[in-house]
């Protein structure tokens, strides 16, 4: 004879994720760490601005560099001589995290003012993950397409800042800028949209003026 | 995108919860996933079929339940489920239905919840538990 039995289970593997992400903040923020995690297409240049970051601003630094395969763009930051922590994600499409529990534990954290975690380059999967970081700061270029915004909504809804990069060449793909600034403020009205070029520099004062008035709140 | 990894997590979760339950067969099992998730319930079926051969889940019926976006708005104050049918995929996050404010928060349709299973357990285990 055997028996049915209906079992309640209620395990909400979003909600798994989102309290390790807590716990995580935690971490830093015994340390006193301002962590920006740092989301964008593949290619619009997110390691190039935590490059130009890391050179540009005052307060000590580490970086995690998540991607596929992520000894490439560790291997960029080292150069800097900060603290570099690589995570492959292998067939993943986003870090989470316990990955980023893992690479904490790794780091100098007392020595370090800032983390920046460099997301796997993509708008879609990474949105449902929160790390534990401060802010989001999300990256595109005008050389994905002006309609990038209105396709990815959610991680523009989400985001803490928004840079759009590359706008140097931005005639030249023929990429209305203004018109994706527009298209993330229909989404989030109150989020600060910096329009960079990392050949030129512009706007980057801007980015750092905004992310030490994040550290300062 | 991550439809494997969701899926993968919620076989683990399930033989978890059967095994500490004696069960020796998984029967059913209830997903609930929020609206608002990037995920692909028609995806997460084909991977848990997939993923729960030769476990104790092969063979096991999977129901997927949708769970409504819900909102609170910080302009006029609504809460509650939006209206999401005939809409753009995402549209509705961004317009509150009372007031129209953009100034919304999301307070449910983010989950991917196991809810419950249905276990067949032989008898003596029963009456163990
Ligand atoms: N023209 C131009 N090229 C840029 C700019 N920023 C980055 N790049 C280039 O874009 C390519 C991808 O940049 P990378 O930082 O590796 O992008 P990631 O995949 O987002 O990390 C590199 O060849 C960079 O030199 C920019 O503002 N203007
Ligand atoms: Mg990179
Ligand atoms: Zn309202």
């Amino acid at each position: 004879m055997h028996k049915i039995a209906e079992v309640e289970i209620q395990h909400d593997i979003m909600l798994a994720n989102r309290k390790l992400a807590k716990k995580n903040q935690k971490i830093l923020d015994k340390d006193e760490v301002f962590a920006v995690d740092v989301l964008g297409a593949i290619g619009s240049g997110k390691t190039s601005l935590i490059e130009r970051l890391i050179q540009e601003m005052e307060q000590p630094m580490a970086v995690i560099a998540g991607d596929v395969i992520s000894k490439f763009d560790a291997g960029r930051f080292e150069k800097y001589d900060v603290p570099v922590v690589g995570l492959n994600t292998g067939k993943e499409c986003h870090l989470d995290a316990h990955l980023v529990e893992h690479a904490l534990h790794d780091l100098p954290l007392a020595d370090v003012d800032i983390l920046f975690i460099e997301n796997v380059g993509n708008l879609i999967c990474p949105v449902d993950f929160d790390l534990g970081s401060h802010i989001r700061m999300v990256v595109i270029s005008v050389s994905e397409g002006d309609d990038t915004v209105e396709k990815h909504p959610l991680i523009f809804k989400d985001a803490d800042l928004v840079v759009i990069n590359k706008v140097d060449i931005a005639e030249a793909v023929g990429a209305d800028q203004d018109k994706m600034v527009d298209d993330v403020k229909i989404l989030n009205p109150d989020v600060q949209v910096i329009k960079t070029s990392l050949k030129t520099g512009q706007g980057l004062k801007e980015i750092i003026e905004a992310i030490e008035k994040f550290m300062n709140e | 995108m991550h439809e494997l990894s969701m899926a993968d997590a919620i076989v683990k979760t399930v033989i978890d919860a059967a095994e500490k339950n004696d069960a020796i067969e998984v029967l059913e099992v209830t997903v609930e996933i929020g609206k608002m998730t990037l995920l692909n319930p028609e995806q997460i079926k084909f991977m848990l079929d997939v993923l729960s051969e030769d476990t104790i889940l092969a063979g096991a019926t999977f129901i997927l339940e949708e769970i409504p976006i819900e909102i609170e708005c910080g302009s006029c104050g609504y809460k509650g489920e939006i209206d999401s049918e005939g809409l753009d995929e995402y549209t509705p996050i961004l317009i509150c239905p009372k007031c129209e404010g953009h100034e919304i928060s999301i307070i449910a349709g983010r989950e991917c919840n196991v809810k419950n299973i249905k276990i067949e357990k032989s008898d003596e285990d029963a009456q163990d538990s």
